[in-house]
């Protein structure tokens, strides 16, 4: 498979656990489906790409930007650290909603706060720690 | 065993209550959390970020909106047990409490978003996605502001019955006269029939070395003073009717009716002022 595929197939798998996670009923089954189904395939693909190329980049590691630069400039590593991204921003996702349903957020709240995560992972997960954290400072002063 | 199980038939009503009302108040706190969590790091990258926007920092705006959007949700939140409880717990106030969230997180959201992208968020028509996005935000505007005026209406027509008279005159009128002169202040400020499209009204068009803190303009009219007092009516007219009910009980009623008949002359004269082309100060 070229990069060009596994990164538009990774890249489709990844939307459809957003599509699921914002939109669809929080079934058990469902939730279990995008973590072992959707993530574990996206894991596995990391996996795969890094056993078989990442080593073969002269040059390249994790040391310096000058070394990161060179590996991303490998078509399959760059998609790997793409699949990275993707694989555990969804992870991110997915905790994010059971958490939030946990503590009875409305599912229209608990959007944009996913659609963050998708598009900018940290700054989602930062938009629900902080949320949390206000909330927890609004509800235990009432109890 | 068969007591237990009586008892928590009687019970079952009232912890539908206490749930019901808790699906709202959560709501509103998780409202409230949002805008905390996207006014942290605006307030970050105000200290790092150097683009402007009329000659000021892109992030004033989101920060300003978001401590309003904060003081707005909060006093729904705090002002909510003014209300019988079986309305309190009902599908109308849980409906307003919703509208107001979504919109004031909407409304925010595209706030902040433009701020990141170094492009205004009021005014501009600059690119179809834009003029779309700014239409939709006034829509959504009113209806944040709608729905603090059912809120409102509900303290006024359904209020707990040992609710504080002076609070819950004072919430009620607070929320309804504030949505009201919210409304039409908006309005004049987004019409752009005021001396063309923008908050001011001659003087120089920059918010630099505008009134501290609040940005206002010295050198001519502004008309977000009066939008500022309007909307601030629904925070005053509450704080009023609280101390009234602590110092002064007795004269609960009348001091209501005369803090909102000033209220409204404030924004009246601010109005006029702005419209006028003068500073307020």
């Amino acid at each position: 498979m070229s990069p060009d595929t596994v990164f538009s197939t990774t890249s489709s798998t990844a939307m459809a656990g957003w599509l699921l996670l914002i939109l669809a009923p929080r079934w058990p089954a469902l939730i279990g489906f995008i973590r072992c189904g959707l993530i574990g395939a996206l894991s596995l693909t990391y996996a795969v790409l890094i056993f078989v190329y990442f080593f073969r980049v002269e040059g390249g590691g994790f040391g310096s930007i000058a070394e990161v630069r060179t590996l991303f400039l490998d078509d399959p590593v760059l998609v790997a650290g793409w699949v990275h991204y993707l694989a555990f921003d969804l992870f991110i996702g997915t905790w994010i909603a059971v958490e939030a349903d946990r503590r009875g957020y409305n599912r229209l709240l608990q959007a944009p706060m996913l659609v963050a995560t998708f598009m900018f992972g940290p700054l989602g997960l930062l938009l629900f720690f902080i949320t949390r954290a206000s909330e927890m400072a609004l509800t235990a002063r009432k109890a | 065993m068969t007591m237990l199980f009586h008892d928590s038939l009687a019970l079952a009503p009232a912890q539908n209550f206490v749930a019901a009302e808790r699906r709202t108040r959560s709501l509103l706190i998780v409202g409230i959390g949002l805008q905390v969590a996207l006014a942290l790091p605006s307030l970050t990258a105000f200290f790092v970020d150097d683009r402007l926007i009329n000659d000021i920092s892109v992030w004033i705006k989101p920060l300003k909106f978001q401590a309003s959007l904060v003081l707005m949700l909060g006093t729904l939140l705090v002002l909510l047990p003014l209300i019988d409880v079986r309305t309190r717990t009902g599908r109308g106030v849980w409906l307003a409490s919703l509208m107001a969230v979504i919109t004031a997180s909407g409304e925010i959201f595209y706030i902040t978003l433009q701020a990141a992208r170094g492009r205004a968020s009021h005014f501009n028509v600059g690119s179809p996605a834009e003029a779309i996005a700014y239409n939709v935000m006034g829509a959504g505007a009113a209806l944040l502001v709608l729905s603090s005026l059912v809120i409102g209406l509900y303290i006024l027509l359904r209020p707990r019955p040992d609710a504080p008279i002076g609070l819950r005159l004072g919430g009620g009128w607070g929320l309804v006269l504030g949505s009201v002169a919210t409304l039409f202040t908006a309005f004049a400020l987004g019409s752009g029939q005021i001396d063309g499209p923008g908050h001011w009204v001659g003087g120089v068009r920059t918010d630099l070395g505008g009134l501290p803190l609040f940005g206002w303009s010295r050198s001519g009219g502004d008309l977000r003073v009066p939008h500022f007092f309007a909307t601030h009516i629904m925070q005053a007219l509450p704080l009023l009717g609280l101390s009234l009910d602590r110092f002064a009980a007795r004269f609960a009623r009348p001091g209501i009716v005369i803090g909102a008949l000033v209220c409204l002359a404030v924004v009246g004269a601010t109005f006029i002022q702005a419209v006028q082309g003068y500073p307020l100060l």
